[in-house]
């Protein structure tokens, strides 16, 4: 059974990107959600092995989104990446206090974003 | 990333540069409306080059000026593009080649922060100009998929932001235009 990814980012042009990269590059499964709040409940739902999540959101962004899935039992242990524009140390430090267990910046590599899924999940 | 950097995954560079550029023209293609051909525009700055200060010009073939149509992350009263561009610059730009400008650490102003402007073209016409301003600070210069998204920008950008008489406006090339 492939491994699934909840990828979630509020612009169209971003999780085209990061679609396309999964489904041509990996096998992994992806589900999408465009903004934290929407994260929040499709991870309960779909319980996914993985979440990449842009920061800045609408309606909740990826820090407060972050620490509302290490809040519930349910998704306390699924690896969540942030992505994000801003690379500033203290931004990221605000990341991984929020409780996300990598972070990476955009413009995002694909390759290397490839290896860091696989790094989590497997090939 | 914390910790090191993952190099495993057997993809080529030129592949996610296709994956990149497919998506940018999609995303284009896609738009519905101007409001979002413009987000279209800012998520493939954004997302695919790396910067969060953007302002597209509008040529204006009538008034033979160029108009501040949409900015995001700047001060626009801060931009002059003829002289950010310069003559030379702006010749080149209305011909329909990008101009990329190296910058000058020596200088604050808000000109000194112009990275790449692109002519948004439209049968066979530049009919506005994006300037991409200061990068992102991970962002250390522009590569050569950059330049094939500044293509895609170049050749696809103009009818969704601008409908399909985007070039009833446009200045003619070699008009002289100046603002």
């Amino acid at each position: 059974m492939s491994k699934k990814i909840l990828v979630v980012d509020d612009s169209k042009t971003a999780l085209m990107m990061e679609r396309e990269i999964l489904e041509r590059r990996t096998t992994y499964q992806c589900v999408t959600a465009s903004d934290g709040q929407e994260a929040v409940e499709k991870a309960q739902q779909e319980r996914p092995d993985l979440v990449l999540m842009d920061v800045v959101m609408p309606r909740m962004n990826g820090f407060e989104a972050c620490k509302r899935m290490r809040q519930q039992p349910s998704t306390r242990e699924i690896p969540i990446v942030l992505v994000t524009t801003r690379g500033e140390e203290s931004y990221m430090e605000a990341g991984f206090q929020s409780g996300c267990n990598d972070y990476i910046t955009k413009p995002v590599d694909g390759a290397e974003l490839v290896a860091l899924l696989q790094s989590y999940l497997g090939e | 990333m914390k910790g090191d950097k993952h190099d495993r995954s057997g993809s080529k560079p030129s592949e996610m540069n296709d994956l990149r550029l497919e998506a940018a023209r999609k995303r284009l293609a896609e738009s519905r409306g101007q409001e979002d051909a413009i987000e279209g525009v800012r998520e493939i700055v954004a997302n695919f080059i790396g910067s969060e200060e953007i302002v597209l010009f509008k040529v204006d073939r009538r008034n033979a000026t160029f108009q501040v149509f949409w900015s995001f992350g700047v001060d626009i009263e801060d931009y002059d593009l003829p002289r950010a561009l310069g003559e030379a610059g702006l010749q080149h730009v209305m011909r329909g080649e990008c101009h990329l400008e190296a910058p000058d650490r020596n200088r604050s102003n808000a000109v000194a922060k112009v990275k790449a402007f692109i002519p948004l073209r439209f049968a066979n016409q530049t009919v506005a100009i994006l300037a991409i301003l200061r990068l992102l600070p991970q962002k250390v210069g522009f590569d050569r998929s950059d330049m094939d998204l500044f293509k895609v920008l170049s050749d696809q950008a103009a009818e969704p932001l601008f409908g399909p008489k985007a070039h009833s406006n446009a200045a003619p090339e070699g008009s002289g235009i100046r603002a």
